[in-house]
């Protein structure tokens, strides 16, 4: 049984040195839900911040949940638990468009004039039946380019936290 | 815990280049005006909270059993979802062999 830890332990900590100067090559990681997963370097998103609470994974995947689902799953490579279900922003509301902070930006690396991509974390709440609300409030804003991610800060006048999806 | 004692007008000074002036104070409410350079974010702290709790919500009730997610559902919610777009690069499809949906 130890041995087993190990090994899972010596493979996690592979994944937490992917990526970090671009010179990995892939790899596999084990995760709660997938199972060993392969992960190719250029599917590595780094958190250039934390997603707040989890301050220890800093690299993620996307998993699409099936084929032809909205639903994407953003594994964590630190920790093989984590495990956000998320949905692209234009999916709940074509619209959304928030405005970034300057800081925000620099940090994302953008451009001027590049348009991040927002992925909204989603709650499941099950009570009597399944209940999806999605997170407007603190959405990721990715920098499809050069896949670096952040969860960002809005407004609370502006934006909810907990919009039911139904 | 550092506390000080501050009348309108004043301010404290952190690090050399934030500075947090008490602007006024009517009835139970402070103002308070913060002068920090750009790469500093300011956030009131029940939002930093609010969202540090809907992440932990998320992450607590995402499903252990992926296929528990109803896709059913989703597919009435958002109708003709399109693939990844921006992100097709970056989205680990998933194979026929290992879903079992139609």
């Amino acid at each position: 049984m130890a041995e087993v830890m190990q090994g899972n332990r010596t493979r996690k900590a592979d994944a937490v040195n992917v990526g970090d100067g671009d010179i990995a090559a892939c790899c596999k990681v084990m995760t709660r839900r997938f199972g060993e997963i392969e992960v190719e370097p250029e599917q590595v998103i780094r958190m250039v911040s934390p997603v707040l609470g989890f301050p220890e994974s800093r690299r993620f995947v996307l998993r699409q949940h099936g084929p032809g689902s909205v639903f994407l799953w953003l594994q964590s490579l630190e920790n093989a638990d984590l495990a956000f279900v998320v949905v692209r922003a234009g999916q709940v509301d074509v619209d959304y468009n928030p405005p970034l902070a300057e800081a925000d930006r620099r940090e994302l690396g953008l451009t001027a004039g590049q348009v991040p991509e927002f992925l909204l974390i989603l709650t499941l709440k099950r009570t009597e039946k399944l209940k999806i609300t999605a997170n407007l409030l603190g959405p990721v804003a990715l920098n499809t380019e050069k896949r670096l991610a952040k969860q960002v800060l809005l407004d609370p006048a502006h934006y909810d936290i907990a919009l039911p999806l139904e | 815990m550092l506390i000080l004692s501050r009348k309108v007008g004043e301010a404290i000074v952190i690090d050399n280049e934030i500075t947090v002036r008490v602007l006024e104070v009517k009835g139970g409410q402070i103002k308070l005006g913060v002068e920090a350079p750009g790469r500093v974010r300011v956030h009131r702290e029940e939002v930093y909270r609010c969202i540090l709790e809907e992440n932990r919500r998320a992450a607590l009730e995402a499903p252990a059993d992926p296929a528990a997610l109803a896709d059913t559902l989703a597919g009435a919610i958002w109708q003709g979802a399109g693939e990844g777009g921006l992100l097709s690069g970056m989205v680990s499809k998933v194979g026929d062999k290992d879903s079992g949906e139609s």
